[in-house]
């Protein structure tokens, strides 16, 4: 009978010599490629255990085990929502809560973004907004603002009369953070009227003239800007004429047909003589070109009337002929 | 190549130098691409016996072969020689199990287990198992005996076995390099991978590859290698024997041996002089060419006397048909071959690799790495990435795997 071959102990061969890696001796040739295959081991067990990590918070996500989701998909109570305004914003961060009005505890990931984006946009003094959120707990609403150029009275449902700013686009807003004294030197609005819309109110009619003609005085002509009380728009659409009512009761036509400066360099010019006559209320014409006629009506009192003026055709106190050039004034 | 390629390196570290090549090896093509070499230092007698200055010239051929290749190797083959490398031969024999003597796979298994049983003495290591042909009742089988049917079936091991740590101050060498042994090889099988054909093999041929500081022989009988064995003694001894004799510099004797050596005594006229140097400097001197020539020659002869005297009875002249071959370094040495068939009392031939290796590679020093990455792609070819196409150079090298 055969030996049983299982019983016999093994012969030791050459490959039962160990060949153990040791950097004291090895050159460093051998060091650098043994560096390079630790370094591509590393990298390997790296990806490796990446990938088997993505595997596993996926799974775990599947199953629905909170616990072991990662950090950035919990559902961590979120902070209070943060507010990036563009360099003109007067919105602040208790106005965008108010706005926002987000139950306590909520989560990001419970946030609906577009219904949020909604609310924001509800506000007509917002332009544009941009809602992002940023995990784990941060929403950030970034903003910007339409700036007021005039005020205006708008009737509400009730028949209350409440007073609105008007942007630039014909939006009107209740206007939040303004400050008050800078809003008083806005001009008032009339001539126009303001349909309700899904937001708010609109002015119906263009109002890029106006918005031009007031941008114009406001940086051209500050000092004749200030005394600007009502702006009217009643002839805008007819005639391409804008109506201003200044605070002593003069009235200023202007023309939408031409540039603003040269008519602001002749109101400037006329307000200047009529400076030297006191007592009158007149109504300059500057819709003519450089023909500029001026009507000055005598007040009894001299308290400046704005509203309420006599009816009648004024007289004629003079015509400005302004075809020569009249004598240079910095405006 | 595709890029499924794989790298073969084949490392030689020999007593006069160490040669490195890289193969990139496709399943279907192999193509040398990396070749380093670097004079040896450290080593004496195919032994590492400085491992410092071994490792900074074993990692400089390394470095440039694989510069060469332009690929980074994993894993070597290594040659091994040196003077503790030692065999010997265990046989086993077996009654067949079945009852209608049909040999099966699990007889084969017990006879080979029990072939190879057998101790080595405390460290001592195996390096090579070399299986002869199966015997069933007798008879020889070449191939394997399964499905035979016989009533004894009988193997016998020839088991090469060294100093182990001899042979892990190798394996470390090219630790050192942060690359893997993946196999030993004994020298003297490498080179006669490449000097000799499966025809010879069969019908029985010797091959000495007469190295640096070894001389290391294999006997082939019925195409397996028969015995095996390695001399401390090579061309360094030569050198040494010139040194002393003509009281010259190592590296004077190595140029004196170079040029004006011979393995035979042919020079009649005492006086014939040659020039150590021959460029009239000073300091150049003149040797008697006879004086040369019978240093070289006897220890040659001598060399050459002590293979045959170890091999004893395995070796017969009516045994090995296809003479002696000579290989390595040494044996370019002019008359080795007649020295040899004299001693052998065979004909002696210097070996020469086939016709497919390149112009470079076919000098006797890199025979032995040339056979190494042989042993090496057969080993990737066994290892289930056989499929060969080769063409040129290398389909020849195929068609050597193949018959092998």
């Amino acid at each position: 009978m055969n030996p049983d071959p299982l019983n016999l102990p093994p012969a030791r061969t050459w490959r039962d010599i160990s060949q153990p890696v040791r950097p004291r001796t090895m050159s460093r040739g051998g060091r650098w490629r043994l560096a390079l295959s630790v370094l591509r081991s590393v990298g390997f067990g790296a990806v490796l255990g990446g990938l088997v990590l993505g595997g596993w918070s996926v799974a775990a996500a599947i199953r629905g085990d909170s616990r072991a989701m990662p950090a950035s998909a919990k559902a961590v109570p979120l902070r209070a929502p943060e507010l990036v305004t563009d360099r003109d914003g007067v919105l602040d961060a208790a106005w965008l809560a108010r706005t926002l009005a987000l139950p306590k505890g909520v989560s990001l990931l419970e946030l609906d973004l577009a219904r949020l984006r909604e609310r924001v946009l509800a506000d007509l003094q917002v332009r544009t907004a941009t809602l992002t959120r940023h995990f784990p707990d941060r929403l950030v609403v970034k903003i910007t603002e339409r700036s007021p150029i005039a005020r205006a009275r708008v009737a509400l449902k009730g028949g209350e009369q409440r007073d609105v700013l008007v942007a630039r686009d014909g939006a009107a807003f209740f206007g939040a953070g303004f400050d008050p004294a800078g809003l008083a030197t806005l001009p008032w609005l009339s001539g126009v009227s303001f349909a309700p819309d899904a937001l708010g109110f609109r002015a119906g009619g263009d109002i890029e003239p106006l918005a031009r003609l007031l941008a114009d005085a406001q940086f051209s002509a500050p000092h004749l800007y200030r005394q600007w009380h009502s702006v009217s728009l009643a002839r805008l659409a007819a005639d391409r004429a804008l109506e201003v009512t200044m605070k002593n009761g003069t009235l200023v036509m202007f023309t939408a047909k031409e540039g603003y400066f040269l008519q602001l360099a002749r109101l400037d010019y006329v307000a200047e003589r009529l400076a030297k006559v006191p007592g009158i209320v007149a109504k300059v014409d500057l819709t003519l070109g450089r023909e500029v006629p001026v009507m000055a009506d005598p007040v009894t009192n001299t308290q400046v009337k704005v509203r309420g003026r006599r009816a009648g055709p004024d007289p004629l106190l003079s015509a400005f002929n302004l075809s020569q050039p009249p004598p240079k004034r910095e405006l | 190549m595709s890029s499924r390629s794989t790298f073969i390196g084949a490392v030689e570290i020999g007593t006069s130098k160490i040669c490195v090549l890289v193969a990139e090896h496709s399943g279907s093509e192999v193509a040398i691409i990396g070749r380093g070499e670097c004079a040896s230092r450290g080593v004496i007698k195919g032994a590492v016996v400085d491992f410092k200055a071994a490792s900074e010239c074993a990692h400089a051929a390394l470095e440039q072969a694989e510069r060469q290749a332009g690929e980074k190797i994993e894993e070597v083959f290594l040659a091994q020689t040196g003077g503790h490398l030692e065999g010997f031969y265990n046989e086993a024999a077996v009654s067949v199990k079945a009852a209608d003597n049909l040999i099966d796979h699990s007889d084969v298994r017990t006879v080979c287990d029990l072939a190879l049983l057998r101790d080595l003495p405390f460290g001592r290591t195996v390096v090579h198992n070399i299986r002869r042909p199966f015997r069933v009742d007798g008879r020889m089988i070449p191939g394997s005996p399964v499905n035979l049917v016989g009533q004894r079936l009988e193997v016998g091991y020839w088991t090469v076995h060294g100093q182990e740590q001899r042979l892990a101050d190798t394996i470390n060498v090219i630790k050192g390099f942060n690359l893997n042994v993946r196999e030993i090889v004994l020298a003297s099988l490498a080179s006669g991978y490449v000097v000799t054909s499966p025809e010879e093999r069969q019908h029985g041929v010797l091959v000495i590859d007469v190295g640096g500081g070894t001389t290391d022989f294999a006997l082939y009988r019925d195409g397996c290698a028969h015995t095996t064995g390695v001399l401390p003694v090579g061309g360094a001894h030569i050198t040494n024997d010139l040194s002393i004799g003509l009281r010259l510099t190592q590296a004077q004797a190595e140029k004196l041996k170079l040029r004006h050596g011979r393995a035979t005594v042919q020079t009649k006229d005492k006086a014939q002089k040659v020039w150590l140097d021959g460029n009239f400097a000073i300091g150049d001197r003149q040797f008697s060419q006879q004086a040369i020539e019978q240093i070289v020659a006897a220890r040659i002869e001598e060399t050459l006397q002590v293979v045959r005297q170890r091999l004893g009875a395995a070796f017969r002249p009516e045994t090995c048909a296809a003479g002696v071959v000579l290989t390595g370094g040494t044996a370019r040495l002019p008359g080795i071959a007649e020295v040899a068939a004299r001693v052998f009392g065979v004909p002696a031939h210097l070996g020469e690799p086939p016709v497919w290796v390149a112009e470079n590679l076919r000098e006797p020093g890199h025979h032995t790495a040339l056979g190494v990455l042989y042993c090496g792609i057969k080993a990737q070819a066994e290892h289930g990435q056989s499929a060969r196409r080769g063409r040129g150079f290398f389909s020849s090298l195929r068609e050597l795997f193949t018959h092998a």
